[in-house]
């Protein structure tokens, strides 16, 4: 082959190229402008419930768009098919719920519901009349009835199947709801399965919000990327590309607001990114911040640091069946003088979370003011070792998972300082760290020797932290008067549990509190199961983390919720 | 000239590469500990509730019917469905969404490699052994050595926080709706092709700094390559009958020793661009741009096997077919690899 013949053909296939290039992307224009409309997903459109106009794209410049920023993508916008807080995040500006938290508060108000009650095993609720839905149905009795059964009833038409619904379907409604009779649109009574005091704190939950009957039949599991709520604001598009949902005022709303046109929930991974987002103005609300982020929104000039008390608990639980020194209450208590948490809650989470006491946390009812934390006292921890006749001290592995929580910013610092205030009094700890999936498996089939977990509220009832996490939960013939723990492999044992505890003066205070439904009496036997679980040390309390919000000066109306919210109805930008 | 054979010899070596691939992401993931259906469940799951996912996920099967499933699957570019992240929507449709992206961050990043690394290669060799030969290796060097992880939030502090020319993350400011124009996914061809200016420059804004920080590295290597390649070139006893024959050094460099020494730097071009899908993973982390490399490491973190999984094997997908467009082209350049 010449020289020139290698050249030419070298520039032919340049060429060649090069108009392959130019008709791909000719061809790209023309099938777009034969079909603008096409595309991979037609789902996440505003339906028929909007004006059907593309606004928004830029050229309105007077649309008052309210940004909110966070760590995560909602990878499904249905409250039925995932029991995550970002996900709740977003479906409760689009649905209702027939009783609603206070924003800010924890106690309950009403929602699609005006009128509520629960006596014995019955609850009575008076729906909301005039209130429709995003596609201009009106909202009645049916509608939650068939929400009800999409959720639990695997003989619905609708349901929609057990890869779908989320475990809050049984947890929060199904095991406790017998029937459930209407009587009429507006009036409903639910029988439950067994008296439960917690009952109306659960259809405050997001997963207990309202369908439209007419959606769930016309979309099924569709509604995974669609939404016809009755809530504040509707869907305008969910842009899973870009990890952002866009949101609409609804303008027939029952309830107050929104006062903003547009809602935009959008996704940062990283918290210093999230929060320099905030700080050059990008965003106007952004949650999920660290102690360092905290800082930086600190700092910034066109933005403040919002703080409320969380309703949480992170704590290093005792597996008391596995390792035989945690099986007398002595050595727990040691563990607990012995450790720091003073420190830890001021020096590793900076600041942003208080020392825990006992089980529920401040603004929960039952929380018992009396009790203090344990001190830091490794004299006292020491005595209470030699009492128990481990003088010497032993061994054991705690367990942490790797991922910063929101009740426990840096799982590893914290362990390494759980290890060496226990090195002190002779007590060798070695730290065994997972990540937090695995972590989770791990520790439910009780392998760890203590670990480090920690609990946010679902529904802000003490039986919520008392009964799901330290009541085992097993038969009564597999306990007895010796010993106050059981093992994870004991029939119908409740891993949530994550210590074995079974102590029956506790196991009867909640029980009681669990069908107790005068709220002076509950709190009684929640505080002296507190008392109980003070004492006893099943855990060592670590901390109640605080709720922490990064909130542009340009936002007004914004109230920093532990549970339920953010509330994007009341906020106004200036 | 391109044969035929040649191409479907290469092409007919992917299938071992891919099925190593599958093999090994498979393996790894399913040795590895945590359970899927307890991570879909949540902590509120019962034990009941999870045994049922575990059924319908086709878990409890035995991990060979799982593993041929898998393969089967993924030869037809069908992952599943995600377990966490995207509740229940398939893979491959989430990997539609988010491939663009990825693919809009790697062109532009290549662009910017090219257009610097080329020419600053061509001078430090012209002036090899002068100061701006050095300041340019060591610039080079420099590139190369930095990690995104470090020069991305060097760049976002001070373009963005400091200066204020740039936007922090993201690929286009929040106050447009992306999803009413898109037809290509890519937001500069998208907005373009609508006609968009405003959108058009606040995605051009947004992707300078990640462009950039992908570019340099680009560069760098461009630049190396370039240079040592024009070097070899310069000497050739063409150019110095070229030079001899009165042809000014400009012209000698540019039109014979430019299109000589290019050869190498092509493939350099090619195959850098299969490691700037893998520069995404920390790119996209850093400047919070949901391609497949943020997709892959948030999948990664909560367990979505399936996303990982897709992720994965797309990557390797894309970075063989680059490969092979690479080695084909090389072949067209320079017959004699052909055989």
């Amino acid at each position: 082959m010449s020289p020139e013949t290698e050249e030419t053909s070298r520039r032919n296939v340049l060429t060649a190229a090069g108009t392959a290039a130019v008709s791909v992307s000719l061809a790209g224009c023309l099938n777009s402008s034969e079909d603008p409309s096409d595309g991979s997903d037609s789902d996440g459109n505003s339906g028929e419930g909007s004006d059907g106009g593309e606004s928004g794209d830029g050229s309105s410049g007077e649309t008052q768009l309210l940004r909110y920023g966070r760590g995560s993508h909602s990878g499904t916008i249905d409250f039925q098919n995932s029991t995550s807080g970002e996900v709740a995040k977003v479906t409760v500006q689009m649905y209702d719920t027939l009783i609603n938290f206070e924003p800010g508060a924890s106690t309950l108000t009403e929602g699609l519901a005006t009128d509520y009650s629960l006596e014995g095993q019955t609850a009575t609720l008076t729906l909301r009349e005039d209130v429709t839905f995003h596609n201009g149905e009106e909202f009645t009795a049916s509608d939650f009835v068939a929400t009800y059964r999409r959720f639990v009833d695997d003989s619905y038409e609708y349901y929609a199947g057990d890869d779908y619904v989320s475990a809050y379907g049984p947890f929060t409604l199904g095991s406790w709801i017998d029937e459930i009779e209407t009587n009429g649109d507006y009036e409903m009574t639910i029988q439950l399965t067994q008296s439960y005091a917690p009952f109306l704190r659960n259809l405050a939950m997001f997963p207990s919000a309202v369908h439209s009957e007419a959606a769930i039949e016309e979309y099924g599991t569709d509604l995974s990327n669609t939404a016809v709520g009755t809530g504040p604001f509707q869907l305008e598009n969910l842009d899973d590309g870009n990890e952002r949902i866009r949101l609409s005022a609804y303008d027939d709303y029952w309830g107050e607001g929104p006062s903003v046109d547009e809602a935009i929930f959008v996704t940062i991974g990283q918290n210093s990114t999230r929060a320099q987002s905030l700080a050059s103005g990008e965003l106007d609300i952004v949650d999920g911040l660290g102690a360092q982020a905290s800082q930086q929104v600190d700092n910034a000039s066109n933005a403040s640091l919002e703080r409320a008390e969380g309703i949480n608990i992170g704590y290093m639980a005792f597996n008391i069946a596995s390792v035989e020194p945690f099986q007398d209450r002595r050595v727990r208590q040691a563990v607990s003088y012995a450790i720091d948490t003073e420190a830890i809650v001021n020096e590793i989470y900076a600041g942003f979370a208080t020392q825990a006491s006992q089980p529920l946390p401040p603004n929960v009812l039952g929380h018992n003011e009396d009790l203090e934390p344990y001190p830091y006292d490794p004299e006292q921890a020491q005595s209470l070792l030699e009492e128990a006749g481990y003088g010497d001290g032993f061994s054991f592995e705690l367990a942490t998972f790797q991922n910063p929580r929101g009740y426990n910013p840096s799982p590893i610092q914290t362990a390494e300082t759980v290890a060496s205030n226990l090195s002190e009094i002779g007590i060798d700890a070695t730290i065994n760290q997972q990540s937090f999936s695995p972590y989770l498996e791990y520790t439910a089939q009780g392998r760890h020797d203590a670990c480090f977990l920690g609990w946010y509220t679902d529904n802000a009832d003490p039986d919520n932290f008392a009964y799901v996490l330290l009541h085992p939960q097993v038969d009564d013939q597999y306990l007895s008067e010796e010993q106050d723990w059981v093992s994870f492999d004991t029939e119908g044992y409740n891993t949530s549990n994550r210590s074995g505890w079974a102590n029956s003066e506790y196991m009867d205070l909640v029980e009681q509190g669990q069908s107790t439904y005068d709220e002076s009496q509950r709190q009684t036997l929640y505080q002296e199961a507190n008392a109980i679980a003070r004492e006893e040390a099943p855990w060592v309390y670590l901390d109640y983390a605080e709720e922490l919000r990064g909130v542009s000066n340009r936002v007004s109306g914004y109230t920093v919720a532990a549970i339920s919210g953010p509330y994007l109805n009341l906020v106004s930008l200036n | 000239m391109i044969s035929g054979r040649f191409v479907l010899k290469r092409l007919l070596l992917l299938v071992p590469v891919l099925l190593g691939v599958a093999s090994l992401v498979f393996s790894i993931l399913h040795l590895s500990p945590g359970d899927p259906a307890l991570t879909i469940a949540g902590n509120r799951a019962s034990e009941e509730f999870v045994r049922q996912i575990e059924e319908s996920l086709g878990l409890n099967d035995p991990i060979w019917v799982q593993y041929v499933d898998f393969l089967v699957n993924a030869a037809q570019f069908q992952f599943g469905e995600s377990f966490i992240l995207f509740r229940d929507a398939s893979v491959t449709s989430i990997l539609i969404d988010k491939l663009p992206i990825t693919i809009e961050l790697a062109v532009y990043g290549q662009l910017i490699g090219i257009s610097l690394g080329i020419p600053l290669g061509i001078i430090s060799a012209v002036k090899q052994n002068t100061l701006t030969d050095h300041t340019t290796r060591v610039g080079a060097l420099a590139g190369i050595s930095i990690p995104i992880f470090w020069s991305g939030p060097l760049l976002i502090l001070l373009f963005a926080q400091i200066l204020g020319w740039f936007p922090t993350s993201g690929r286009i400011s929040a106050i447009y709706n992306v999803e009413a124009i898109r037809l290509t996914g890519l937001l500069t061809i998208d907005t373009l092709l609508y006609g968009e200016w405003e959108m058009f420059i606040s995605a051009v804004k947004h992707l300078a700094l990640p462009a950039t920080v992908i570019g340099i590295y680009s560069m760098a290597l461009i630049s190396r390559m370039m240079r040592s390649s024009m070097l070899e070139v310069i000497r050739q006893d063409y150019m110095r009958t070229a030079r001899a024959k009165g042809q000014g050094s400009k012209i000698t460099v540019l039109k014979h020793g430019f299109r000589n020494a290019m050869i190498p730097v092509i493939t350099v071009i090619g195959i850098q661009f299969g490691s700037l899908l893998g520069g995404a993973v920390l790119t996209e982390t850093v400047f919070a741009i949901q391609g497949i490399g943020g997709l892959l490491v948030e999948a990664i973190r909560v367990g979505d096997y399936p996303i990982v999984q897709g992720t994965v094997l797309t990557f390797a997908f894309l970075f063989t077919l680059v490969n092979l467009g690479v080695d084909i082209t090389y072949s067209i350049l320079d017959p004699r690899i052909d055989q």
